[in-house]
């Protein structure tokens, strides 16, 4: 028998404090689970709401078939739709390249040296710096030399915000992968790119996507750095070196309007926005618990 | 006692005859940064035979094995001076091309290495880095490593399923597989079975026995039983120096150091 069984006093009073920390932990959870369930709620009526037609019978297929319309006509959201989409896919190429190359430096060529020290800080900062600072220096080197807001201003501010995070989760993901895997290939005779190539990127290849989807769940949101590039366009455009409609500027326009068919638009893209990134996150985690099969 | 421990060498370092060695190293020095971890390790491996290296751990014996085929040239705190000779080739002079001298020298790991490919690939891998051989001949490469490493009657069926897939004994004799479809003429194993079970490691022992036809096989092991199996030469190392270096059945049965004696009939390690 050890002391403390023997000691009710002690035993009792443990209990009481288990339980006591139990129920805190439990009440946090709880008050933050309730404001998330009542920003969902909020979404899921206003901006289903969004989706049924004014009279409220039947659903508005013409958010997906019309752009966005002048105050008082009928109209959707494909304009910005179709805008963000481009703009994310194009930042998104650019992100991925640059975040994938600089990952892998990071982990399989910089180690601990001084200079990947430094770079690996450096793309920390820019990993937390705000969207709107990114959104004014995009504006500086390349909206007002070039006397113009244009999608592709846009997709370069997207990428730069995208970037860092999928250099992060690169470096890490590789960094998990066991030296015994590189040293087997690198025995084989096979130069260090081609073990990158084949045989590291191919190991981390789930958690490696999984570093993309949350980029782009984290871009798809954005809209201070859309503001100052993309700016929006009441048209439906597919020229990217023009002004470009994007769901999160709408969004922001049309909410702070004073007309109900503009707000009750914004609430639809807000849910699409969210229901999106939902669908990312879950894709993610999906591939990120998936075991390692080839 | 005191005269019989006078008259034990510091260190008995078997000569080989040159026509049988395949490998030999001349004052091997070994650094990790600025710790010393060989000290002029002098030795040679003979041609068609199993050499295991024994001794307690942190001893150098994987140290060793990393030198041959320049793994350790991955790390660049990593460094090593003396000679390694080939077949009378020095292996550590700079202009060596290193990815060409490890599709000569393979090496097994600890904890088996599956790539994340299918069986047939992983078997493949090496092979495609260096040759371009038909559709036809690469199975047949394929099959026939998978049959010396004693895997082939096991995956014949599933050779396009993933190399994960397989067991962890399985996975250890792909790893073999794989290193000797380069057809390579040296083959290091360190510790190749400290991982598997003991059916797993009768396995590969006799792929093993069954490969030295036609390798040179040097082997770390901790398992005492596994290295007087095995092999034919055995070296003792200890502190980061080759202690003994000897005929297997004469070094076990009648060690003619004081260390290697300790060690082996269990006093110490």
């Amino acid at each position: 028998m050890t002391a403390a069984t023997n000691t009710p006093g002690l035993r009792v009073s443990r209990r009481i404090s288990e339980y006591a920390f139990l129920i805190f932990c439990w009440a946090a959870t709880a008050v933050a689970l309730l404001f998330l369930a009542a920003i969902l709620f909020a979404l899921l009526k206003q901006g289903l709401g969004g989706f049924l037609k004014p009279d409220g019978h039947g659903l508005d297929l013409d958010i997906f078939t019309r752009s966005t319309p002048a105050p008082g006509s009928q109209g959707g959201l494909l304009n910005a739709i179709l805008g963000s989409i481009m703009m994310c896919v194009v930042a998104m190429v650019g992100a991925v390249a640059i975040g994938v190359m600089a990952g892998t430096w990071l982990s399989e060529f910089a180690g601990e040296s001084r200079y990947g020290k430094v770079i690996r800080f450096l793309n920390d900062v820019l990993l937390s710096a705000p969207s709107i600072l990114v959104g004014l220096f995009v504006y500086e080197i390349l909206v007002a030399p070039l006397k113009g807001f244009s999608g592709l201003a846009g997709s370069v501010a997207l990428a730069l915000l995208a970037a860092p995070v999928i250099t992060r989760t690169t470096e890490d993901v590789l960094r998990l992968q066991p030296t015994a895997l590189r040293e087997a290939s690198v025995a084989l005779g096979a130069p260090v790119w081609k073990t990158i190539w084949s045989v590291i990127w191919k190991s981390a290849q789930g958690g490696m996507l999984t570093g993309a989807l949350l980029a782009f769940a984290r871009i798809s949101g954005e809209t201070a750095p859309l503001l100052f590039t993309a700016l929006n366009n009441q048209f439906l455009s597919l020229d990217l070196t023009k002004p470009t409609a994007n769901l999160p500027v709408v969004i922001f326009n049309y909410a702070l309007s004073a007309y109900d068919d503009w707000r009750r638009l914004a609430w639809a893209g807000a849910l699409l926005i969210a229901a999106t990134v939902l669908t990312v996150t879950v894709v993610a985690r999906i591939l990120a618990r998936e075991p390692r099969r080839s | 006692m005191n005269a019989q421990l006078e008259a034990m060498p510091e260190t008995a370092i078997l000569d080989l005859p040159p026509e049988v060695v395949k490998l030999a190293i001349k004052d091997l020095n070994f650094f990790y940064g600025s710790k010393q971890a060989l000290f002029g390790v002098e030795v040679a491996f003979a041609a068609n035979a199993v050499t295991a290296l024994i001794g307690p751990s942190g001893c150098g014996k994987s140290t060793l094995l990393r030198t041959l085929n320049r793994i350790y040239s991955l790390y660049p705190g990593q460094k090593a001076t003396g000679q390694v000779l080939l077949d009378g080739e020095d292996v550590l002079a700079p202009r060596v091309n290193v990815a060409a001298l490890r599709a000569r020298i393979g090496m097994v790991f600890q904890k088996p290495t599956p790539f994340p490919m299918s069986i047939f690939d992983n078997v493949a891998y090496g092979v495609r880095l260096y040759e371009k051989i038909g559709k036809a001949d690469l199975e047949a490469r394929v099959e026939d490593s998978l049959r010396r490493a004693a895997l082939w009657e096991e995956v014949k069926d599933k050779l396009h399923q993933s190399g994960l897939s397989l067991s962890g004994g399985q996975q250890q004799r792909l790893c073999v597989a794989r290193g000797i479809a380069v057809k390579p003429e040296v083959l290091l194993l360190d510790e190749p079975a400290s991982a598997l079970d003991p059916i797993s490691t009768a396995r590969l022992e006799e792929t093993i026995a069954e490969l030295k036809s036609d390798y040179t096989i040097v082997i770390v092991t901790h398992n005492m039983g596994q290295a007087a199996r095995l092999s034919d030469h055995t070296g003792f190392m200890y502190l980061g120096k080759l202690v003994e270096f000897g005929e297997t059945e004469q070094l076990f049965t009648n060690p003619v150091t004081d260390r290697a004696r300790d060690y082996i009939t269990g006093r110490f390690g």
